[in-house]
């Protein structure tokens, strides 16, 4: 996929994202031409993108979906249900195609039928004499996006050495590429030499060197800086070019162009693809004018100059492209459309002046002299994969670890050889590492930090879907959205959430009539909260619904025997309510489409305390829900309690840990079987660590006081007996590898300092 | 491999010419400002050479020693173009 395409699967994601948020909005709070236009413009970049990246059949469905706002938007049309169901589908088709483009490089063949169906449907709510209109001019678009494969130098170099290149051309030649290899200046550095690259390209029909901007006099030349664009066009075979320039993907564009294309005329495909470029642009300008009258200029100028750039990138005037480029950042920054309108009228009489390159080098000369004073580098991003993130995450985390043995060292010196003053030396420099490394691992857990908005985003859509499946009128409000955590949690929240608010949908919220007669407002509330309260990150999913009757779930759960009579007869009604979180709870009277099926609230506790993170909930009959996620903002580290039992070390993860009690054999009774003791009012039963594992008990004397860590899970409490506490500490948990990867009861294993292997405990495994 | 001042006023690329030799080109370059550059004798070119002996706008003395340079590229040399 060229750097092109990726660009384009990128933003069309934004784009279609930023759509069907705006699309829900608008539904909900009626239609402001601010909202409409955005939609509109978003509707029509996507348009223009899809284009550019020659998919016909998504610019024609577009376009039928661009008439369609811009009916809402001249207030022909009413934005009513019907219209925000088409214009979601039409971006929802839109999203899947994207999916398939970046997965297979191409539209599934069904695509254009798809297509005509969707635009089909979008135009039947347009009124007659505007729906007679549109279909030629999708129809000129779609075949100027066709057109467009051949770049414009490609059909110069052509035009220059026909001749030769039919003579170099193989007999069975089933395709040409044309190949346009732009060095980064810094190439040399990387080791690169880009002729060599070319020398390798297979079937060579033809090949041109130029600069990329005017070489500068000699006595001013860095001979380090690559300043060359290399264009070739080869018979040769697709995959063997990849491969030459695999290793610079970003710098190379690889164009199919039709075999024909060097006996036919090439001024006509050229003039096609200056055609559909200039209208782009054109249709930018328009956009840009009326921009003047919303608020919502930024927005604006940057999708006008992406989509711009972008065009003329793929034309081949890359040199135009990077006027325009600056030109919308300097917009951005002066908040004046002026010089992005400028750039783009200069560039639109450059385009009708060229083909040759001369009049783009004039043009750029032109206007460089104005931007470059005033010109600020705007904040640039950078794609990382996440691959090497985690690589980073993985060497910091071994970095802690060797960091921790530093500490022992010193212990050693200190002990075994009595050098109090070296290990005074090696305490300080473990501190002052000590922090560094600390500084780094935070620095670099923040690379995966990424706010939690875009998991929000989605439920919006699907309040609305399903409160209307379901007849309810329901509001979602979300707040704390730029709330920040690891992308691995925010990734995970993702099921759970859906979970809950399917639940607070189908069983929280009542029907309008049944909350008229409560004296309710019709229209419920649902809100989702994000915030962060020190290292924790915490989600509280809230509705005003009939809240949850603990004497109907303590009916429930006898009637399902998901708890031993007694035990539940025990139970407070807090504790009642909890178990809706128990594997198998449903109230719902029917398995519904929505929930009901007895596994939401099940899948809620287990993902979420998979990573690190607690559930609890509360509820008043009548007046609603709120669930409440505590979650760690980072999964990468996890802070453990060492305790030592029948002679072994263990850890156990601080997350379940409740307390620690040293208590006198007086306190501790007989229970049925077990052992057990009462702390501030509850029944806490009493394993013994070493007696679990498996290990010779320490003998204990009689009157010793006993040491006991409480621990929470699952709605459980339990006390595990140790013989000692030792450490707290932050480790980097490793899962169980090899054979042991299948030994139940571990959540991992880390190295301690002095090299002995700890390994974690998993409580809630290893709990009765 | 060898970049240096000819006898007869000439910059010679002699052999293989790495991206080290784009420095001691550029300074030939620079104090022979009249000199034309004889590449018959050269091996393959790195693009930097290549790009100083382009940037430098001068004639040069071939047929180029780096074959491919030769047949892709000296054809559509400015000078080359004008002479023919």
């Amino acid at each position: 996929m060229s750097a092109l395409q990726e660009q384009f699967v990128t933003e069309a994601r934004e784009l279609i994202r930023q759509a069907t948020d705006d699309l829900i909005v608008l539904e909900r709070d009626g239609a402001s031409p601010e909202r409409v236009d955005r939609v509109f413009r978003a509707f029509h970049t996507l348009k223009g993108s899809a284009g550019v990246v020659e998919l016909p059949a998504m610019s024609i469905m577009l376009h039928a979906g661009e008439d369609l706002l811009a009916g809402v938007r001249q207030g022909t049309l009413a934005g009513g249900p019907d219209i925000i169901d088409a214009a979601l589908a039409c971006l929802d088709q839109v999203s899947r195609w994207v999916d398939d483009f970046e997965a297979a490089g191409a539209m599934p063949a069904r695509a254009g039928e798809d297509s005509r169906i969707l635009a089909e449907r979008m135009r039947s709510y347009l009124p007659a004499e505007a729906s007679q209109q549109q279909p030629g001019s999708a129809v000129r678009q779609s075949t100027a996006g066709m057109a467009a494969g051949l770049p414009d130098w490609a059909a110069r170099m052509i035009a220059a050495e026909r001749d030769a290149m039919a003579s170099r051309m193989p007999k069975h030649a089933s395709a040409l590429w044309a190949i346009s290899y732009q060095p980064i200046p810094g190439c040399f550095y990387n080791g690169d030499d880009p002729l060599q690259l070319m020398r390798q390209v297979p079937d060579l029909l033809a090949f041109h060197i130029e600069p990329v901007e005017p070489f500068a006099p000699l006595s001013d030349i860095d001979p380090y800086a690559c300043n060359l664009r290399l264009q070739a066009i080869s018979a040769g075979d697709r995959d063997e070019i990849a491969r030459i320039f695999r290793l610079v993907p970003d710098q190379v564009q690889i164009t199919g162009i039709p075999p024909d294309a060097i006996l036919a005329t090439p001024s006509v495909a050229g003039d096609a693809d200056q055609t559909l470029i200039r209208s782009v642009i054109e249709a930018q300008c328009e956009l840009l004018r009326i921009s003047h009258r919303t608020d919502d200029l930024a927005g604006c100028a940057g999708a006008a100059a992406r989509v711009a750039t972008n065009a003329l990138r793929h034309a081949d005037h890359s040199q135009l492209a990077d006027t325009v480029r600056r030109a919308g950042s300097m917009t951005l920054v002066q908040r004046d459309v002026g010089p992005l309108l400028t750039a783009l009228e200069q560039a639109l009489v450059a385009l009708i002046e060229t083909p040759s390159t001369a009049a783009a080098e004039d043009f750029s000369g032109l206007s460089a002299g104005a931007p470059s004073a005033t010109e600020r580098p705007a904040e640039r991003v950078l794609r990382v994969s996440e691959a090497k993130i985690e690589a980073l995450v993985n060497l910091a985390g071994e970095l802690v670890v060797a960091k921790n043995a530093l500490a022992h060292s010193a212990k050693r010196v200190e002990q075994d050889f009595g050098g109090q003053e070296a290990a005074r030396s090696i305490r300080r420099d473990y501190d002052a590492i000590d922090r560094l490394v600390v500084e780094l691992h935070g620095t670099i857990l923040q690379l995966r930090m990424v706010p939690v908005a875009q998991v929000f985003r989605s439920l919006h859509r699907l309040v609305r879907d399903v409160s209307r499946q379901l007849g309810k009128n329901v509001g979602l409000m979300t707040s704390g959205e730029a709330a920040e955590a690891d992308k691995t949690i925010v990734d995970r929240l993702f099921e759970p959430l859906v979970h809950l608010v399917r639940n607070a949908l189908d069983h929280g919220i009542e029907s309008p009539a049944q909350r008229r007669e409560a004296g309710k407002p019709e229209t419920a509330a649902i809100s989702i909260e994000a915030s962060r309260i020190g290292d924790r990150f915490l989600i509280e999913v809230t509705d005003d619904g009939r809240g949850i009757d603990s004497a109907v779930v303590r009916r429930r759960a006898s009637e399902k025997r998901l708890v031993p009579a007694d035990e539940l007869a025990a139970l407070t009604d807090e504790q009642v309510v909890d178990l809706v979180f128990a594997p198998g709870f449903s109230t719902a009277a029917e398995v519904s489409d929505i929930s009901g099926r007895g596994i939401g609230m099940d899948v809620v506790r287990t993902v979420v305390e998979q990573i690190g993170g607690r559930v609890s909930l509360s509820s008043r009959v009548g007046a609603g829900t709120t669930v409440r996620l505590d979650l760690p903002m980072t999964i990468a580290m996890s802070r453990v309690m060492v305790v030592e039992a029948g002679g072994q070390l263990f850890g156990i993860s601080m997350d379940a840990v409740s307390e620690t009690v040293r208590l006198t054999p007086d306190r501790i009774s007989q229970i049925k079987n077990n052992l057990g003791f009462v702390l501030r009012e509850r029944l806490v039963p009493i394993v013994s660590l070493a007696e679990l594992m498996k290990l010779p008990e320490r003998a204990k004397e009689d009157a010793a006081a006993r040491l006991f860590v409480v621990m929470e899970a699952a709605g459980r409490i339990t006390a595990f007996e140790v013989d000692a506490i030792r450490d707290r500490l932050d480790v980097v948990l490793k899962p169980m590898q090899g054979l042991l990867e299948n030994a139940r009861g571990y959540a991992g294993t880390t190295l301690l300092g002095d090299g002995q292997v700890l390994l974690v405990l998993d409580v809630k495994e290893l709990l009765p | 491999m060898t970049v240096r001042r000819g006898d007869d006023g000439l910059i010679v690329l002699d052999g293989v010419c790495t991206v080290e030799h784009a420095e001691p080109l550029l300074q030939l370059l620079q104090t022979m400002p009249a000199a034309e550059v004889d590449w018959r004798q050269c091996g393959q070119l790195h693009t930097a050479v290549l790009q100083l002996v382009l940037a430098s706008g001068k004639a040069s003395i071939g047929p180029c020693g780096d074959a491919w340079v030769e047949q892709w590229l000296v054809p559509k040399l400015p000078q080359n173009e004008a002479g023919s």
